[in-house]
């Protein structure tokens, strides 16, 4: 299939070679619409968010108040931190054009005259390829005053993480935009009534905004014929773990996910069989690998599975995978990157991580594997933003679909420690 | 306000569209639990303890940030909502130390409280506890137990919006999060042991109040701050017929929920302390000598007759209740017949955007408007002491004040030839004396204070003198009050033969030959409601908890 994020072009990042591809093409056109068939187009695509959600994202956009008496903010969320996501980082390093127009465009779809790219703080090295391809596209007349003349002007800045997955939820994205502590704000208010600095924002992720010269490019009709019809589009699939090939890989959507192991990712190594995958990153639910067959890399389908899309970062785990210390090490992160900020997820990820501990060195009671899905219950739904769900979910699906492996690490009784 | 109509387990209410679930759920006497939901402060919305559940919405929603709706079904305790939030109470519990029987907060605990009415009694968490700092120092006045803390944020939000400055933040992150100050800076505004208060559970103590008392061993009577002008709401708690603390009592007309650090800490220890005059003293020979009321009263009437009406000055007092000072000016007109009657006046520094008052007395208003206020071409303070310096005023009379603590006043009470003072301490005015009239402290009297605002507020005695008694004379009670057995020691604290100074000029009053029949401070104030124009109809009963303002206002210097 034809890629259009990450095409096979060398020195794509080089904003000439990126203009002697078509670049900056989608802009002019978009400049040439009325705001709101922008965003009407990008409602047609059928374009849903890649950053977990899959929200739509033409209908976001429509959600930001018309006008500009007020300040508006576009913020694109790039601080890709959930355990088996590395997408974005990919277009940061190979297209970043692609995702600058797109937030271009989106800007003035919305009459947004700032936009941050929020970029996770460890990726230093790629926060400066960001910067150089937006010194770049200052240079070409693409961002700032009157771009290309249309009277439109827009400013994008890069804004560094400083190591907290949280930061990635929009809203502590927002807090941490402002300089205050990454803690989620509760909801509603929304992003697009009061958002960063008290203004409307819309927050996208790297990936959606960087399908969006695509939509514009081709026209949406077009463009909601890749993939399944719900949920179109080209989708980066970074896959890890157990494969021969790991790495991202664009897809359109709806390719089944041993296809993506198998086919792109160069199958199991030594020909061992899936014990389990991880569909859409760490928070995702875990799904047993007898079980794949005919299950795509879509919102709907991977539902109908009892999972999600995610961020489309798949985790492939052999035969061998000791289950009971991945999800330990799973909950480790989640209590590692709670905030803290509202009791269940504070309290009940600490305390799910301690009984997992307890778990993996044959220190548990027979009683604790209920109590395990208890507590990841009280938390789901309860906390106010969705890192509490993200933490229980695993637990509840390692639980549901693989009890076996945790009756296992129950203590014998007459068993003598060694 | 528009109204809409909601249903709250069952009954509808009809209520304004701009308050929350909680809000509403409240004014209708439904109590919906929380933490971290103060009326005072912003939402915030993370202790998860106000979760119900609306009908149509798929979550559990938090009370005190979803605003009502028309149509709106709540239910506040099906099951749903009882399992979750005991499920946040088992939370909030695994990691909090459970050390009631050591913590001052126990009998006034919101985690206490509610693990009774909403918790299971019961614990499955077998883990190890996470440990955080204890015995913090985080201000000169406040002490934190970080292990206590339920990361409620009050305490955070209250230094922020309220006593506007940003002293208070959490570090780390989940359940390693810890309350702290920024480097080098300590919890020290002039506010901060508010968050005491607000504090839903032991994590932030009074470090003066620590370890004294378990607080249902305490009696709380409702009376006001003598600190400054505002006259902040207070409730005075008492064991053993000691002051143990002070806290503030709502007043949304006066001080909201709050009160200054400097009223809570400087303004009681003197009921409490040595140097109290514990019953009227007479200089004889040089020195001052213990001697019983009668001796006292007449002595200064004596003396106050000997001589001309023309060389006596007489002084009120801001620090006096309204009783106190009517009677005073009513004396001075009507016995002594002087004109030269004023008060002297403590101005330091000046107001600031919260609460405190410039004025540090609690009755400047107050004693000008029930007539202590030179007239008919009388002394003024100011003139009184430059003609005392001057041989023309010979006498002087006051009530309790620390006179001799203003620049220039000492010199001038040396060369008085009679000096006679109210006095709840020895202080520096005392030295001077010849009479020193032992006075009850605002904690062992009934009265009024009129604020700033023109707003007349009661006092109400929370102390017992010799002349009084805690059953019989409607004192507030605590358990060992109401339930000490006749030979515990508890209840026996000291006493002090003092009384209220309407009742001691009254006394002078009738040495003199006048007849100043009031049995207790109602009669005296139901006279000023009589007599001083702006008090016309009111009464104790109406001052009531909140105070009543005055009905015609004058301006106070
Ligand atoms: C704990 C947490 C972490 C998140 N991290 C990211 C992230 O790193 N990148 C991202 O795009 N979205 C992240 N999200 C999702 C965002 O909140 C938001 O939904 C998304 O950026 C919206 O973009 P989209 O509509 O384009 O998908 C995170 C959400 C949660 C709850
Ligand atoms: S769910 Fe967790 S991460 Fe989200 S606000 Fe609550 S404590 Fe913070
Ligand atoms: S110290 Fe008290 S008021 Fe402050 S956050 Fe902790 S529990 Fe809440």
């Amino acid at each position: 299939m034809e890629k259009f994020i990450l095409p096979d072009i060398p020195n794509l990042h080089n904003i000439d070679v990126y203009e002697q591809h078509g670049g900056y093409q989608a802009l002019r056109k978009a400049l040439q619409m009325k705001p709101d068939e922008v965003i009407d187009e990008v409602k047609k695509s059928g374009l849903r968010g890649r950053g977990g959600a899959c929200f739509p994202t033409g209908l976001k956009w429509s959600f930001m108040p018309k006008g500009n008496d007020k300040a508006k903010y576009l913020c694109v969320n790039g601080d890709e931190s959930e355990p088996g996501t590395f997408k974005d980082r990919q277009i940061f390093e190979f297209n970043p054009h692609v995702m600058i127009e797109g937030i271009i465009i989106g800007c003035y779809a919305m009459g947004i005259p700032t936009a941050y790219i929020y970029i996770r703080g460890e990726y230093r090295k790629w926060i400066k390829m960001v910067d150089q391809a937006l010194a770049d596209a200052y240079a070409k007349g693409y961002i700032g005053e009157n771009i290309l003349g249309s009277g439109f002007s827009t400013n994008v800045y890069t804004h560094s993480g400083a190591g907290a997955y949280i930061c990635g939820e929009e809203s502590a994205l927002m807090n941490s935009i402002e300089g205050e502590r990454g803690y989620p704000r509760v909801k509603p208010p929304f992003p697009a009534q009061k958002g960063v600095f008290g203004m409307p924002t819309t927050i996208n992720n790297v990936e959606t905004m960087s399908n969006v010269p695509l939509i514009i490019n081709k026209g949406a009709e077009w463009y909601s014929k890749i993939g399944v019809a719900k949920h179109p589009g080209p989708i980066l699939v970074g896959i890890s773990g157990h494969v021969n090939k790991p790495g991202v890989y664009e897809v359109p959507t709806g390719v089944t996910l041993l296809t993506l192991i198998n086919e792109y990712a160069g199958g199991v190594p030594n020909g061992k069989k899936i014990k389990a995958v991880i569909p859409g990153g760490s928070s995702t639910m875990i799904l047993r690998g007898e079980n794949l067959e005919g299950i795509c890399m879509d919102a709907d389908s991977l539902k109908a599975a009892g999972s999600s899309v995610g961020t489309a970062g798949l985790m492939v785990m052999d035969e061998d995978t000791d289950l009971v210390r991945v999800l330990s090490r799973i909950s480790h992160f989640y209590h590692h990157e709670s905030c803290g900020q509202c009791t269940p997820c504070r309290e009940g990820t600490g305390w799910l991580e301690k009984m997992l501990h307890r778990f993996e060195h044959y220190e548990a009671r027979t009683e604790d594997i209920d109590m395990l899905e208890n507590v990841a219950n009280h938390i789901e739904g309860n906390t106010i933003c969705a890192l509490g769900d993200a933490a229980a979910w695993p637990v509840q699906s390692f639980v549901r679909r693989f009890r076996d492996e945790f009756e296992k690490r129950v203590k014998q009784e007459n068993t003598v420690a060694a | 306000m528009p109204n809409v109509k909601v249903t709250l387990d069952g009954i509808q209410y009809e209520v304004d569209n701009k308050k929350t679930i909680i809000e509403a759920a409240r004014e209708n006497g439904v109590s919906i639990p929380h933490f971290c939901y103060h009326e005072k402060l912003s939402v915030s919305g993370n202790c998860r303890m106000c979760l119900v559940e609306v009908e149509k919405m798929p979550k559990l929603a938090i009370a005190c940030m979803t605003q009502v709706a028309d149509g709106m079904v709540v239910h506040t305790r099906n099951e749903r909502v009882i399992n979750a939030r005991e499920a946040v109470m088992e939370f909030i519990l695994i990691n909090h130390p459970l050390d009631c029987p050591i913590c001052d907060e126990a009998g006034e605990c919101k985690l206490q409280d509610y693990s009774y009415k909403y918790s299971t009694g019961f614990s499955r968490f077998v883990e190890d506890k996470v440990h955080k700092p204890k015995r913090v120092e985080i201000g000169p006045r406040v002490m934190l137990d970080t292990e206590r803390c339920i990361m409620c944020s009050r305490c955070i939000r209250f230094c922020d919006e309220i006593a506007g400055v940003h002293q208070l933040e959490f570090t780390q992150r989940g359940d390693r999060t810890e309350l702290t100050t920024f480097p080098g800076e300590k919890l020290d505004n002039p506010y901060s042991m508010n968050v005491v208060d607000i504090c839903p559970v032991g994590a932030l103590t009074n470090k003066d109040f620590r370890f004294k008392s378990r607080v249902w061993e305490m009696s709380f009577t409702e009376s006001v701050c003598t600190g400054c002008a505002r006259g902040c709401n207070i409730e005075i708690g008492v064991r053993n017929n000691e002051i143990l603390r002070l806290n503030p009592r709502k007043n949304d007309d006066v001080n909201s929920v709050w009160m200054c650090d400097h009223g809570r800490m400087d303004t009681w220890k003197n009921v409490n302390a040595d140097t109290r005059i514990k019953s009227p003293k007479i200089r004889k020979d040089g020195v001052l000598v213990e001697v019983g009321w009668d001796e006292a009263i007449a002595k200064v009437a004596s003396e106050l007759k000997s001589f001309n009406r023309s060389e006596i000055a007489v002084l009120g007092s801001a620090m006096a209740s309204n009783e106190d000072n009517y009677i005073f000016a009513k004396f001075a007109k009507e016995v002594l017949g002087t004109r030269n009657i004023d008060f002297a006046r403590h101005h330091v520094g000046a107001d600031d955007n919260v609460l405190i008052r410039a004025d540090k007395t609690p009755n400047a208003s107050g004693a000008e408007e029930v007539g202590v206020a030179p007239h008919d071409g009388g002394m003024s303070f100011e003139q009184i002491i430059s003609a005392i310096k001057a041989g023309k005023i010979k006498a002087l009379y006051s009530l309790e004040d620390d006179l001799a603590t203003i620049p220039g006043v000492a010199e001038a009470l040396d060369q008085l030839e009679f000096f006679a003072v109210h006095a709840t301490n020895h202080c520096k005015t005392t030295e001077h004396a010849d009479v020193i009239l032992a006075a009850s402290t605002y904690a062992e009297k009934n009265g009024t204070w009129t604020n700033f605002q023109h707003r007349v507020q009661r006092i109400r005695p929370a102390v017992t003198t010799l002349e009084q008694d805690r059953a019989l004379d409607n004192f507030k009670m605590s358990r060992w009050d109401k339930f000490a057995a006749h030979n515990d020691k508890w209840g026996k604290g000291p006493r002090r033969d003092s009384r209220p100074s309407w009742k001691i000029v009254a006394s002078v009053a009738g040495a003199l030959g006048a007849k100043f029949k009031y049995n207790n401070a109602d009669d005296v104030f139901n006279e000023i409601c009589q007599k001083v124009e702006s008090f016309k109809g009111l009464s104790y009963l109406k001052v009531g908890m909140k105070g009543a303002v005055l009905k015609k206002q004058t301006v106070v210097a």
